[in-house]
């Protein structure tokens, strides 16, 4: 018999409200991004304004899992796994999201990232808008424009990290705090 | 011309193009497992209507509560086809219709009727 009671009280002291780590799907956005919506938009204290700023990067962050994440049960497999955790600290919210990926990745997406994180809102949005009207990337399976999305909503700059693995993979972490 | 309706799912929006009344509608969420694939019958169907128009005023409602990044890049495509309608001489105006509590629904519909020349891009408060 697994003990999750300490687990449990691992997630309450670090603030987290959701968790969840194992394969992703769509259905996962739909169901658990409800539960989400409910439970930060609705009751006493709700604040339906942050409910659909947190559901729209958890989307995000889940999307990316499923696109991104080189973890798969097998090649042509439609899940990936991820992991993706929302929390409140200090009056903000947080919803960090992670997936193993390529090492080769690496360098392209720390570039792209460092990049927003030095652009001020202005500048989100002109970049934002501009990627928007240009043709899809190369392997990207979105519009390629998630992260500039999410860097748009978070009210700090967007913090990120990769943790090496092995030679061949990587794992990547975002935080977006709201 | 047949018209084209979609019933709104959890993660897609209403569709609801009428070829007789010239109303088109796009209402709800928009974040379907896969946008491209959702939105083709749509841009197949407005193709063949934005062709068939003659002197018609067409009012295109869209009212989203949510959606994602990749069906924002649609709907700027689907800007981009009705700028395009209107340069031609069509007659099509647009009312991004938003709850007064949606900031971020607001802002998004700001941001797309900067970007719109030919095309008129009203802002509807609900």
């Amino acid at each position: 018999m697994i003990d999750l009671y300490d687990y449990k009280k691992g997630l309450q002291e670090d603030g987290i409200i959701f968790s969840f780590s194992g394969p992703m799907s769509h259905e996962i956005i739909e169901g658990i991004g409800s539960a989400i919506r409910v439970k930060i938009g609705e009751g006493e204290d709700g604040d339906r304004k942050a409910a659909l700023k947190v559901f729209a990067i958890f989307v995000e962050q889940v999307e990316n899992v499923i696109n991104y994440s080189v973890e798969k049960d097998s090649e042509d497999s439609q899940l990936s796994f991820g992991i993706v955790v929302i929390g409140k600290k200090d009056g903000s919210f947080f919803i960090s999201g992670g997936n193993k990926i390529y090492t080769q990745k690496v360098p392209t997406l720390r570039t792209n990232l460092e990049k927003l994180t030095h652009m001020n809102k202005d500048e989100l949005k002109v970049y934002y808008k501009e990627k928007r009207k240009a043709a899809k990337e190369g392997d990207s399976k979105g519009a390629g424009i998630g992260f500039i999305e999410m860097a748009r909503k978070s009210t700090k700059p967007i913090e990120y990290s990769f943790e090496d693995i092995d030679k061949d993979y990587s794992f990547f972490t975002i935080k977006i705090s709201i | 011309m047949e018209n084209l309706q979609i019933e709104a799912k959890k993660s897609s929006p209403e569709i609801d193009f009428n070829a007789q009344t010239n109303i088109l509608l796009i209402k709800g969420e928009s974040y379907p497992e896969n946008t491209v694939l959702f939105y083709e019958p749509v841009f197949q169907w407005l193709e063949t209507y934005i062709e068939s128009l003659e002197d018609e005023k067409v009012v295109f409602n869209i009212e989203l509560i949510y959606f994602n990044s990749s069906s924002s890049k649609v709907l700027m495509d689907l800007f981009d086809t009705l700028e395009e309608a209107c340069e031609d001489g069509k007659s099509i105006i647009v009312n991004w219709i938003y709850d007064e509590e949606n900031e971020a629904s607001q802002e998004y519909g700001e941001e797309f009727a900067e970007d719109m020349d030919a095309l008129s891009f009203n802002l509807v408060e609900k």
